[in-house]
């Protein structure tokens, strides 16, 4: 090893690796950008935006499930959602070190989809109160129980922001113990800890047909289950 | 009242008189706060079943023109829906304000608004024209939606 620095010797126990692809930044920062402006169009009468936010977060959320099979092994739920040996074993620091989300934050990933899926599924049968401005789904359900959907809807909101705040609250307690998350969220580099295989990343061009498939899913859905 | 269908006028008055027989029959106040409330979700059921035909690709007239009528009726009885005593002061978990009864002049302002879309709105309907129906949709909308801000507590969904 002689004639290399100390900062090469470390760059080669520590490569720089891609970890996040670009399409899972693309839907993490686009989810994060939509979810603040869904509750200022909410809340400030723009329906028609609001509703477009959600068709627009329902195709990014189908295209990250689809991408949760078909994608980079960073995105797959098979390569981060581990039982509870896994999880317990990585709270008490005895888990191999991995590359992308940790058997603790797979799990918050997949439940602010499901809180963020719950919302939207919502949305599509909600209705205002003066039924002028409705879910494309609405149709399929009175007006009653379509107000009620309604409610359940701003409750429900709730939810995804206690979700949102715990993954926010993760993220700060990291930075503060000195590893930063955000960056890598942002450039898709990372490096990498000693003796951990780097990810595989997926081809570019399964992008097209996995966008595809989501923008058709939620066309279809935000015209009433119509093409 | 020129543009007002007399289909609509009739059920108006229909809707007035039984109203005013249900007043005189002694309905309390917190029972006028619960029947406006389900005057205004069959108001509301109305608006969403015309909308839904408007948004698919073959509206079906004949519910345009029911729905339309409905609408037209409901704005036209809208002041027997709201007597004095059937406000908060009932007891009733009413989301009315008392300025609808402490500026009478500014809340019957406010209902004329609908009185006129949906008179536009339910010639339209009646006469089959699905461009004009489909124009005059978003004035009664907002004139719902005006009065609520302004007469409402805010509900917040």
């Amino acid at each position: 090893m002689t004639g290399l620095s100390t900062d090469e010797a470390a760059e080669i126990r520590a490569p720089v690796v891609s970890v996040w692809d670009l399409p899972i930044r693309l839907v993490h920062w686009a989810i994060a950008a939509l979810i603040p402006f869904s509750w200022w169009t909410a809340h400030h009468d723009h329906l028609p935006w609001h509703r477009l936010s959600g068709y627009v977060l329902l195709g990014l959320l189908a295209f990250r499930l689809i991408w949760g099979f078909a994608g980079s092994s960073t995105a797959r739920f098979s390569r981060f959602l581990r039982g509870p040996v896994a999880i317990g074993a990585y709270l008490r620091g005895r888990l191999p070190a991995v590359v992308g989300h940790n058997p603790l934050g797979g799990w918050s990933v997949v439940a602010i989809f499901a809180a963020l899926a719950l919302q939207i599924g919502l949305g599509l049968f909600s209705i205002d109160e003066d039924g002028f401005e409705a879910g494309p789904l609405s149709k399929f359900i009175s007006f009653d129980a379509s107000r009620a959907v309604a409610r359940i809807h701003h409750l429900t909101f709730y939810v995804l922001l206690a979700l949102i705040a715990v993954h926010l609250a993760a993220v700060a307690l990291y930075a503060v113990r000195g590893r930063n998350l955000t960056g890598p969220m942002i450039t898709g580099r990372t490096r990498l800890a000693p003796g951990v295989p780097p990810p595989r990343m997926a081809g570019a061009w399964r992008i097209l047909p996995a966008a595809l498939a989501a923008a058709a899913l939620a066309w279809f859905v935000a015209h009433g289950l119509r093409f | 009242m020129p543009g007002i269908q007399p289909r609509a006028a009739a059920f108006g008055l229909i809707a007035a008189l039984l109203a005013g027989a249900a007043l005189g029959a002694g309905l309390s106040g917190a029972d006028a706060a619960k029947a406006r409330m389900a005057h205004m979700k069959a108001l509301g059921a109305a608006a969403k079943a015309l909308v839904e035909q408007m948004r698919s690709p073959a509206p079906d007239k004949a519910v345009v023109k029911i729905q339309a009528a409905r609408i037209a009726a409901a704005a036209q009885a809208i002041p027997t829906w709201f007597p004095v005593g059937s406000g908060r002061e009932s007891g009733a978990k009413t989301h009315a304000l008392p300025i609808v009864w402490s500026d009478p002049a500014d809340f019957t302002a406010a209902r004329n608004k609908l009185v006129a879309a949906a008179a536009t709105l339910d010639a339209a309907a009646q006469a089959g024209d699905l461009a004009a129906v489909h124009a005059a949709l978003h004035p009664v909308g907002a004139a719902c939606d005006g009065c609520h801000k302004k007469f409402k507590m805010a509900d917040k969904t």
